[in-house]
């Protein structure tokens, strides 16, 4: 992403305010309602069936859902749609020519990506043993033809709304409570692949630890809710800041760390430095007289390079904590593979 | 829900008055004379595999469709052709036929 890019993304008033939440993949709910994310939510169900009939069947008697129906006829393209369109449920048929149901269902349970999709056998087939190697597959609930349909639907919602409490329980696993930002183990598990993504594409990547200064001095001073505060704003701060593909995370403590694909360590600079001048901008209630500051390291590539998460972070935090022995409240960025200074951005 | 009119009896579909489903029953029923020619000329090629899958999409969709009686005699053609003990389609002959009879009385 070019700097130009950044500055149209960025807002130009430095005063917070609650601001709309981006839904994507690496944004994080940031407090929202959690009870909320089940509702009214749209789904898409991938039919896999062999019959045309039950198709058209399917698609009227469940047009009062609140769902997108997927069709195919046969289990490989079943298997290419779940590939590819990632549904939030199938409904399998088992006797099918050609691939049967209960080897689309092993299929589907053996891909990374599929895995998940609950699948609810809709079948002929009414035999006990039928139905215990469809549960053993992987199957979350066993529907026989013909079938009724209030009890179609109810199963149907039953198994969407389980699904999507599964999906929220994951998701909250992963974000931190006091600031809702992505947390620690977030982290871990993608800042591996994001190398390894700049490794295969050979892309610009950029990642960013923050250490607010002296933080333990505010809560030592004005209290716990007080630092949690800071903490909140900071958090928001960084959103407002952020790209729908950055990743931002609360690192631990007063720390944060923000992983940002195609950016260089100049452009990462930039956007870092915009974050520290309004926080030192800020004005705060609680503590009137006392500005909050932050010092920031960079590290990042404008390629793809061979160096490993570990050494990477170690980099950046190397950076950081000559961000905070320069003086603090300021950026310095570092290219990684030659580990030259990039720039130093600070207080004037 | 079968309805006497002369010779043969119409077999009815239990949605016959559901709006939702009145047009859908229609195009079903329009459909089931290609079916009996595919079933016919299935058991004429002594094609069990095909047939088999033929009685099994009738099966599976006929009560969905409001015509329980088409599962029936589906679900019954199909497990006398997974039991036949040979490829002599001849043994299901009868209940070939109360399938198609069924089939083509079926009205929307």
């Amino acid at each position: 992403m070019c700097a130009a890019t950044w500055q149209r993304e960025s807002r130009s008033s430095p005063s917070l305010s609650i601001y709309p939440l981006q839904q994507d993949e690496n944004q994080t709910p940031m407090n929202q309602d959690q009870s909320n994310e089940t509702e009214d939510k749209r789904h898409s169900v991938l039919v896999i069936d062999d019959s045309e009939d039950v198709h058209r069947l399917l698609q009227a008697r469940l047009r009062q859902e609140n769902i997108d129906l997927l069709a195919a006829l046969d289990g490989r393209t079943g298997l290419a749609i779940a590939e590819q369109d990632s549904p939030s449920l199938i409904l399998l048929d088992l006797d099918m020519p050609d691939m049967d149901g209960f080897e689309v269902l092993r299929q589907l349970k053996e891909s990374s990506t599929s895995h998940d999709i609950p699948v609810i056998v809709l079948s002929g087939l009414h035999s006990p043993a039928d139905k215990v190697v469809a549960f053993d597959l992987g199957a979350v609930d066993y529907i026989t033809k013909p079938f009724d349909l209030m009890e179609l639907r109810v199963r149907l919602r039953s198994a969407l709304k389980m699904s999507d409490l599964i999906d929220m329980l994951a998701r909250l696993a992963h974000v931190d409570g006091l600031t809702g930002l992505w947390n620690r183990a977030h982290f871990d598990d993608r800042w591996a692949a994001s190398i390894s993504e700049n490794n295969r594409q050979g892309r610009p990547l950029s990642v960013a630890l923050f250490d607010l200064d002296h933080f333990k001095s505010v809560n030592d001073t004005y209290g716990h809710p007080a630092g949690d505060a800071v903490l909140q704003v900071f958090s928001k701060l960084i959103r407002r800041e952020c790209r729908a593909s950055d990743i931002a995370c609360r690192y631990g403590g007063e720390e944060f760390v923000l992983i940002m694909p195609d950016t260089t360590p100049e452009d990462g600079k930039l956007v870092c430095d915009r974050i520290r001048m309004e926080l030192g901008a800020l004005h705060w209630p609680a503590h009137p007289e006392r500005k909050i500051t932050v010092s920031i390291g960079v590290c990042g590539t404008e390629k793809g390079v061979a160096v490993t998460p570990q050494q990477w972070l170690e980099d950046t935090d190397k950076t950081l904590y000559r961000a905070k022995k320069g003086g603090r409240d300021q950026v310095i960025a570092i290219d990684v593979e030659s580990g030259n200074l990039i720039e130093v951005a600070k207080a004037a | 829900m079968n309805d006497n009119t002369g010779d043969s009896i119409r077999i009815m579909s239990e949605f016959a008055d559901d709006p939702d489903m009145s047009e859908l029953v229609r195009e079903y029923v329009g459909m089931m004379p290609r079916r009996v020619d595919q079933m016919m000329d299935a058991f004429e090629r002594n094609e069990r595999d095909h047939l088999i899958r033929l009685a099994h999409q009738l099966k599976g969709s006929g009560g969905g469709y409001g015509f329980p009686i088409l599962t029936d005699a589906a679900g019954k053609l199909e497990e006398c052709l997974l039991e036949l003990p040979s490829n002599d389609l001849g043994e299901v002959e009868t209940q070939l036929q109360t399938l198609v009879d069924v089939c083509s009385n079926m009205a929307a």
